[in-house]
């Protein structure tokens, strides 16, 4: 029995030495370094930030600002970095209901009563948006259907919006007899709000951005998520399937999914630039001035991102936003800090 | 007790009575606490649940019988009929049932009446890995392999990504080992005499077991089938990960449709902030849950304790 | 008398009965041979996906930084690629991890090639495939992926441990989600533990059997029975809003904004246990024969006495094992902690209860949700993490029980 229970503690002891000795960190720390690394005086330097930085909001904008994250990280940046994706309305109230996010990542403007609720809190808010790229939202099929390569505006009204139309004949009796499945963002999500007002409300002349909410909601066969990858997965599925979603996630699955082009424009980097292509809209990241100035790491992160934004835009698969644009957007920044 | 310490005290002089009470008696209260946190548990989730509950019955719009037999789920619009999530909830418990019962009971019977002792302590171990294996773990199997299993079998048009079958089979794999050991407890405890009884009249063991033991295990087996179903009704997982998001009113299982727990699953990844209608819905849908289950666990125990007493 | 019996035979059908039998004991073989192959089939599916060959190429191209192959240049040349060509607050924090100076020739080609060329994984292939197709696969990718290289690629080793969470799938790990899941349950079983142990120990040994008792163990068999995504969101409610200045540390001076922590976490969990920590308690400390406290009675022992001296240490092995069993099942919980408020995307490890957290079943889950096949193989690497995990809890319950029994019995 003692043997037993002296080879056990020893087995663990000699584990932990080993995990222990194995921690890169400590073998660092025991050599001395023959070059000094430069400690410099920017005051926005990634290495001199503390505290910890909070985002949450959008999935288009999400990947965006885990890649920026990420990189301002390996930077140097020795705090925590936290990004929830949650959906732009979601990462609104975060921002302005209970004012825990220090930014809110967002793929549509900020809306009326969100601005107010932001004022309501103690101390009150006031958002500063900062555009960071452009996004193209694709409309995809999957690579199998066969029958659809181009769309018209109007048809793309019907299809997310008229609850009249069942089956792909429904709308052109050239296309197949079989049930649409739609895969759309959900209510939370800014690509939802922003199709709904583009393509729903102007495509089926509605009124208000509810009712045409109501009736992007109440088509047959719809399937909704937060999260654009569970949208990609179902409409890879079935050559009957249509979805819509931030164009990034259309090219990270390039070999399963086909990007429809809208009344002939595809949503490429020149056509989104130019403003030919259809559904071509600003991503922001939301902040306040109050944040930047309590806490200089939010400062130092957004200025980051509006110089390094550029670099990892076209890999994360979104365009990037006019120059003339982030140098706007970082002269409001520099304005919100004084 | 008490005379023992008389004894000693006429003896030694010293009165012992007093001093281990107190000490005693606080013991008695720490651990008298310890036993109340779990209806302090109780009462906390009745009280939330039910106050939202509540809440979200007294949004305008929203009706008890317009709640339970409403055919749309649409919360953002005022919609709020749950039958497309209960529909759903029950295909999938369905075809879990379908494979946990027969698969479940057959096993517990060769456990019990086949196996011989070696061979039970090499499966039953087995049995419970499978018991262990966390959900997420069968939600990821379900997507990735039995749903384009599915898909081979019968036609990628026919089967979509998402869809409540192939979360259901996979959640049977998961409550078998449960089905299979409480059904096994009940066989167990048929007394041997009934078995020998019947080979004494010449039964085959496969009439035994059909005529003699089963009958005499049923109240377990009732159990154990009632308590497999509250499992599946609340599994969470496996149906977010591979049933479908976004509710809709099918009673097709190769198509896809949202779950209670998937819908509540699916909301809270959002973010839920106070008194919006999907915040009030999750409390209304929990509430909902918790009475089947509630319900389910005990009848599955009143059936235990009424059958058994009958038999014996 | 042959015949007697034989007619015996047929008036009863006795050969047709018992080839019926002898059907019914193979199907119910087939029943536990189906469980034991899909237990098997779902662990081969999981090792399936965790390696295979991956084709790699280079995100951005080797001759702008060199028209040299790397193995021609010596160390002098490579520090000067690597300093002229990252931003100076990159090189610096790798100056900061690791002395260059100090560093072999193929560390530094190794770490040339990660920096600057940066290798992506543009397709990764199941190990059935790698060792089956071999020969489709390489053809695959040569036609494919030209510019790609082919090689083995192992998704579950060490550095996959050893990471943090990252976008791109190849350098992606599950460091923080295993030290949050650790802090989770260690939170959970300091609640759970004591409290489902005095709360056994109470109902088993001091409550008398009346309407209070059946009120209690009533109240405990239905919480054993409420699913988890309930106790999600009672901890939703109550941990992380109500009780949000406790569990965020506002109360101690902490400056974390939201109730989102471990605390939150593990006492949702430890909630969730707790009715099974009793179960299996109250179930052991049955097994311990009453002439065993009678004759601790007998000696003039206090009730607490015979408890902690006899009845707990007999009771011991039943107990540890079904805490462990219970730390198994917590480790492996979801629902509840998406409710509670986890991070899917987070830097930091956790350093103490009041941390933001994700855990490995959740991380198991958002990979799971994204359909790029590297993030099923990152997804696939970490369920084999926790199964290892479960399994060693598991192996040292199984340990303990042993060795405390044959104690017990000694």
């Amino acid at each position: 029995m003692k043997t037993r229970t002296s080879i056990v503690i020893a087995t663990i002891f000699i584990v932990s030495v080993i995990l222990g000795a194995c921690n890169p960190k400590s073998a660092a720390s025991t050599d001395t370094p023959t070059i000094e690394p430069t400690i410099s005086i920017d005051p926005f330097d990634p290495a001199n930030q503390p505290g910890d930085i909070y985002a949450a909001g959008s999935s288009t904008v999400g990947p965006l600002s885990e890649a920026v994250a990420e990189s301002f990280i390996a930077d140097g940046f020795p705090g925590q970095i936290k990004n929830d994706i949650i959906g732009t309305g979601a990462g609104f109230k975060r921002f302005c209901g209970t004012g825990e996010t220090d930014i809110s990542n967002a793929s549509r403007p900020i809306k009326e009563s969100e601005i107010e609720a932001c004022k309501q809190l103690t101390p009150g808010r006031d958002p500063i948006a900062f555009t960071v790229a452009i996004d193209g939202i694709a409309v995809v099929v999957s690579k199998e259907n066969t029958f659809l390569t181009d769309v018209s505006r109007e048809q793309l009204a019907h299809i997310f919006g008229d609850q009249n139309i069942i089956k792909w004949s429904d709308l052109d009796p050239t296309w197949p007899a079989e049930d649409i499945q739609r895969f759309t963002p959900g209510t939370d999500s800014g690509t939802f709000d922003y199709f709904v007002e583009e393509v729903i409300q102007k495509g089926l002349n509605v009124e208000t951005s509810d009712e045409a909410k109501a009736l992007a909601l109440g088509v047959a066969n719809i399937q909704f998520s937060e999260d654009d990858n569970v949208l990609v997965q179902g409409v890879e599925g079935s050559p009957y399937a249509i979805g819509y979603f931030g164009v990034a996630y259309y090219l990270n699955a390039e070999d399963k999914l086909t990007a429809l082009s809208i009344d002939g424009t595809l949503p490429t980097q020149e056509n989104a630039e130019t403003g030919t292509y259809a559904l071509a809209r600003p991503l922001f990241i939301y902040s306040d001035a109050g944040i930047l100035q309590s806490k200089p790491q939010v400062a130092a992160f957004i200025k980051y991102y509006l110089e390094n934004v550029n670099k990892v835009v076209i890999k994360v698969g979104y365009f990037p936003a006019p120059q003339n644009e982030l140098e706007a957007s970082m002269q409001v920044l520099m304005d919100a800090i004084q | 007790m008490s005379h023992i310490s008389q004894f000693q005290a006429v003896q030694s002089g010293v009165d012992i009575r007093r001093k281990p009470r107190r000490t005693e008696s606080l013991i008695h209260l720490v651990l008298l606490l310890c036993g109340l946190v779990s209806v302090v548990s109780t009462f906390s989730l009745v009280i939330v649940l039910g106050r939202e509950a509540i809440l979200f019955f007294k949004l305008p719009g929203v009706t008890l019988s317009g709640f339970l037999t409403g055919t749309t789920w649409l919360p953002s619009i005022g919609k709020y009929g749950v039958l497309p999530l209960i529909t759903a909830t029950l295909i999938t418990t369905f075809f879990a049932i379908l494979v946990a019962l027969p698969l479940g009971l057959f096993a517990a019977i060769y456990l019990s009446e086949y196996a011989s002792a070696k061979t039970r302590g090499v499966l039953k171990p087995m049995l419970e890995i499978l018991a262990g294996i966390p959900s997420v773990v069968y939600g990821f199997f379900a997507l990735t392999f039995m749903t384009p299993l599915l898909r081979i079998i019968l036609g990628n048009d026919t089967v979509q990504v998402y869809n409540m079958l192939s979360a259901g089979l996979v959640m049977g794999i998961m409550i078998l080992p449960l089905v299979c050991s409480m059904s096994e407890d009940a066989l167990y405890a048929v007394p041997r005499s009934l078995r020998d009884a019947a080979y004494g009249l010449g039964a085959t063991k496969a009439e035994t077991i059909f005529h003699v033991v089963l009958p005499a295990a049923l109240s377990g087996i009732i159990a154990s089938v009632i308590l497999a179903i509250s499992r599946a009704i609340g599994e969470t997982m496996i149906v977010a990960i591979a049933a479908g998001s976004g509710s809709s009113f099918t009673f097709n299982p190769l198509k896809a449709a949202e779950t209670m727990t998937g819908y509540i699953a699916r909301i809270s990844g959002g973010d839920v902030a106070y008194d919006t209608p999907e915040y009030n819905a999750i409390f209304a849908i929990g509430s909902l849950l918790f009475i089947i289950s509630l319900i389910l666990n005990v009848i599955s125990r009143r059936v235990v304790s009424h059958f058994r007493e009958v038999y014996e | 008398m042959a015949e007697n019996n034989s007619a015996i035979a047929t008036q009863t059908g006795l050969k047709r009965r018992q080839s019926v039998s002898y059907n019914w004991s193979k199907v119910f073989l087939g029943a536990i041979l189906i469980a034991i192959l899909s237990l098997a089939v779902m662990l081969l599916n999981v090792v399936n996906d965790s390696f295979g060959y991956a084709a790699i190429e280079y995100e951005n191209d080797p001759s702008i930084y060199t028209m040299e192959p790397l193995a021609n240049l010596d160390k002098s040349q490579l520090t000067a690629l690597l300093a002229g060509n990252l931003s100076t607050y990159r090189w610096r924090t790798i100056q900061q991890n690791v002395v260059i100076g100090q560093l072999e020739v193929e560390d530094l080609r190794q770490m040339v090639v990660d920096e600057l060329f940066k290798p992506t994984v543009v397709a990764s292939y199941s190990l059935t495939s790698s060792v089956l197709k071999r020969g489709e696969v390489l053809q695959e990718i040569k036609s494919e992926y030209p510019e790609a290289s082919v090689e083995f690629y192992r998704w579950l080793d060490l550095d996959f441990l050893t990471r943090s969470m990252s976008t791109a799938p190849e350098n992606s790990g599950v460091r923080t989600a295993i030290l949050g899941s650790l802090w989770i349950i260690l939170v959970a079983s300091l609640f759970a533990i004591p409290v489902g142990t005095g709360a056994a120990i109470y109902l088993e040994e001091y409550a008398h059997p009346g309407k209070f008792r059946k009120f209690i163990q009533g109240n405990i068999d239905n919480l054993a029975g409420v699913p988890s995504i309930i106790y999600g969101i009672l901890g939703l409610a109550i941990f992380t809003r109500v009780l949000k200045p406790f569990t965020s540390g506002a109360v101690f001076g902490l400056e974390q904004s939201n109730g989102r922590t471990i605390l939150s976490a593990g006492l949702t969990i430890g909630l969730l246990l707790l009715p099974v920590v009793i179960i299996i308690t109250q179930e052991a400390l049955r097994t311990v024969p009453n002439s065993l406290r009678q004759a601790s009675y007998s000696v003039g022992a206090t009730r607490w006495q015979t408890i902690w001296y006899h009845v707990l240490p007999s009771a011991l092995p039943g107990i540890l094992t079904g805490t462990i069993l219970a730390i198994s099942r917590g480790i492996g919980e979801t629902a509840p902690l998406i409710l509670v408020g986890a991070s899917s995307f987070i830097n930091k490890d956790p350093t103490g209860i009041f941390s933001n957290f994700t855990s490995l079943p959740l991380q198991i889950y958002y990979w799971t949700q994204r359909p790029q096949d590297q993030f099923r193989n990152t997804a696939a690497a970490a369920i084999l993490v926790l199964l290892i995990m479960l399994l060693s809890l598991n192996a040292v319950a199984i340990i303990l029980r042993n060795h405390f029994s044959r104690q017990v019995r000694a």
